[in-house]
């Protein structure tokens, strides 16, 4: 063999070998994966209950999206930051998210004041922040463009709630809000709309503290001139607590006293565990209930919820699922992970996710901004205890008036 | 009527609280420290009490002294591992000890807290009642059948420790050792003992406490630091060391709250205490029961 022919082979190989390791370094930023922050409370004193539906939810959707092959050929990758439902550390969550891990959005949270300070700080980044369940309308009523929320929203609770009890012809309502954005805002807000559908109704609200244990002080004045509805608007565990203590006392269930639940809380895995017989007749403001009609995605995604967690679907699960499939598909329509782009999608996108077909409002000014503002929701009425969502009695079916001949009463 | 209710309800929820403060009590009586793992040992009796007879199916009258069990082992281990350096003799936690107690506690605190969040998980679990009767009427007032019954069982422990404490063997070594740890010690009582029998006895009162309210107050992860906040209030307006003291303000503190909780405002109500605390401090430092020490 002469020179020519071993220089030959040596450029051969040296070609080969540099065609190797650049196959390798385009395979390997092909396969880099794409960062989503989720932020949820995972320890007290927010709901513990909600962040773990929603992580399961978020990690559900990310399996599916992964195992079809990812976004753009990239695997998705959850990164989970616990915010305890405390503004400041939801702040500091998102913040190291954006900053530190990298992740092109944001979305999880569930909690309204966590969700107010997460957004501030992915407004000044300019970060796409999907919220997933922070009801107050005031995170909508800022504006920001990198905000988008596919969730329930209190005015659309207020104006059910209100319906709701201007056709029960209630005369006398009164609501206990948790001591949150959350809860003040959707009791204001009943007040408002209650004020407009029926103006001859009383209406007053009192606050209680989520962290407290003890109600009886501002449940027992209630003995001596019972209301006809009462207005359950907090999260677990103070809401189970809530309910015993009013049924302990005989202020309500009774023939005259109803709850209505403005939380959706019913359908949690460990809402029979800790309410018993306090719940039978309950009015349940459902944003599930198994007798909706679910899109095929809601449908798979409700399956692998079940057969990951052991738990039966519930409307958490759903909401985290489109917050993640939504970020996907907005990767998908702008063909890459730029912020501008993404969020430019999202505001034209049109797509059908595991609830209905989704679609984001323009109107500024207001609670519509950026809000998917047909949200499916049903009114149902809990008649047994331990009762599954799917045996309750649907009282008021999605885009239908309330059914009053449905309701039942304790004798 | 309503103002009956008000002081039914507030004696027996000051009843609850007597057995928690109780314990904490003692520990500073003895010990001179605060235990602010104290909350913790109510949540393990809690969890003891629901979750031995919800996933074993023990019945609640055999889950409730479990659950005391569970405190007063928990109590001892915690005693031996955690709290012996204070009085083994090392030198140099002369100066140290308040700091020590107060990290270890703390630190205990934060790992029972997220060891029980991430072993059982952060749903809460409702005790299962004492009784199959949901209501009682006394009189025009409605009581809740559980409720009433872990209000006779707690006045039946406290009356039963206080006698323990005044007239036993273990409670005169209490006494001696609380009034002076060495001269305790030179009359041949063995101190380490008493602190564990102490905190022992603690922990499980605390537990019990956990157990008889966990039909009410769901137990969480974080169950325990309501009652523990109340504890440390009424330790103080009572009298450090002073379980007499401990008891009346604890009847006062629910009563109060109750009270103020309607006629002032409900928003405010646990800041009645936290106000009471602070005139007492100002105007009679060592509690309503305290004695006042000098120290040279």
């Amino acid at each position: 063999m002469g020179p020519a022919s071993i220089l030959k082979y040596f450029g051969c190989a040296a070609l080969a070998v540099a065609a190797g390791l650049f196959a390798s370094a385009g395979g390997a930023v092909a396969q880099e994966p794409i960062k989503i922050g989720l932020t949820v409370t995972l320890s007290p004193p927010g709901s513990v209950s909600q962040g773990v539906q929603v992580r399961d939810g978020a990690e559900v959707a990310v399996k599916m999206i992964n195992d079809a092959g990812g976004v753009l050929g990239r695997p998705l990758e959850l990164i989970v930051e616990d915010t305890q439902g405390i503004p400041e550390k939801a702040r500091a969550a998102v913040e190291k998210l954006i900053t530190r891990d990298k992740v092109i959005a944001v979305t999880g949270e569930h909690q309204s004041s966590a969700a107010l300070a997460g957004i501030e700080v992915a407004h000044r980044y300019n970060v796409p922040y999907v919220n997933t369940n922070g009801w107050s309308d005031v995170i909508r009523e800022k504006g920001y463009p990198q905000v988008f929320n596919p969730g329930n929203f209190n005015s659309r609770v207020a104006i059910a709630a209100a319906e709701t009890i201007a056709a029960m012809g209630a005369k006398n309502v009164l609501a206990f809000p948790e001591n949150t954005d959350y809860g003040v805002g959707l009791a204001k807000l009943i007040g408002d709309v209650l004020k407009e559908k029926a103006p001859d109704v009383e209406y007053r609200y009192e606050t209680l503290d989520r962290a407290a244990k003890d109600f009886l002080p501002a449940l027992l004045p209630l003995k001596a001139n019972p209301p006809d509805v009462i207005v359950e608007i907090m999260l677990p565990p103070a809401a189970y607590i809530l309910i015993n203590q009013l049924y302990e006392q005989g202020i309500a269930p009774t023939s005259k006293t109803l709850i209505y639940d403005a939380s959706g809380i019913a359908d949690y895995p460990d809402f029979w565990q800790n309410v018993s017989d306090s719940a039978k007749y309950m009015l349940v403001f459902g944003l599930y209930h198994p007798k909706m009609q679910l899109p095929e995605l809601g449908r798979q995604v409700a399956e692998a919820y079940t057969a990951k967690t052991g738990f039966e679907p519930n409307r958490l699960l759903f909401q985290a699922a489109d917050s993640v499939f939504l970020i996907a598909e907005a990767i998908k329509i702008a063909g890459s992970t730029d912020p501008d782009a993404m969020i430019k999608a999202l505001e034209g996108i049109k797509w059908t996710g595991a609830r209905g077909e989704i679609t984001f409002s323009t109107e500024k000014g207001g609670y519509k901004y950026h809000q998917w503002l047909d949200v499916p929701y049903v009114t149902f009425q809990i008649t047994d205890v331990n009762q599954p969502v799917k045996d309750t009695k649907l009282v008021q079916e999605a885009g239908q008036p309330i059914d009053l001949s449905l309701i039942e009463r304790p004798n | 009527m309503l103002a009956l209710d008000l002081v039914i309800n507030g004696l027996i929820i000051g009843v609850f609280y007597a057995l928690m403060a109780i314990g904490l009590s003692l520990i500073f009586g003895i010990l001179k420290i605060v235990n602010f793992a104290h909350g913790e040992f109510y949540m393990v009796g809690a969890y003891t009490y629901t979750l031995i007879a919800l996933a074993f199916g023990v019945p609640p009258w055999l889950a409730l002294p479990t659950a005391f069990v569970a405190g007063v082992v928990l109590g001892l281990v915690v005693e031996r591992l955690l709290m012996r350096p204070l009085y083994s003799g090392y030198i140099s936690w002369g100066f140290l000890r308040d700091e020590y107690a107060v990290i270890v506690t703390f630190g205990l605190s934060l790992l029972l807290i997220n060891l029980v969040d991430k072993v059982i998980g952060p749903y809460a679990y409702k005790g299962p009642p004492l009784t199959s009767v949901s209501r009682i009427s006394l009189g025009p007032v409605i009581v809740s059948g559980h409720r009433l019954v872990a209000f006779a069982i707690a006045v039946a422990v406290i009356v039963i420790v206080a006698l323990i404490v005044r007239y036993s063997y273990w409670g005169r070594q209490i006494q001696a050792v609380a009034q002076n740890r060495l001269g305790a010690s030179l009359a041949g009582i063995d101190t380490a003992k008493v602190s564990a029998f102490v905190f022992a006895l603690a922990g499980g009162l605390a537990a019990l406490s956990g157990g008889l309210l966990a039909n009410i107050f769901n137990p969480t992860p974080d169950v325990g630091i309501f009652p523990a906040v109340k504890s440390y209030v009424i330790v103080v307006l009572g009298g450090m060391g002073s379980i007499p003291g401990s008891i009346i303000a604890s009847l006062g503190l629910g009563v109060l709250e109750s009270f103020g909780g309607v006629y002032i405002s409900y928003q405010y109500r646990d800041t009645f205490g936290l106000i009471l605390l602070i005139l007492v401090l100002l105007f009679r430092p060592q509690g309503l029961f305290g004695e006042r020490v000098r120290e040279v």
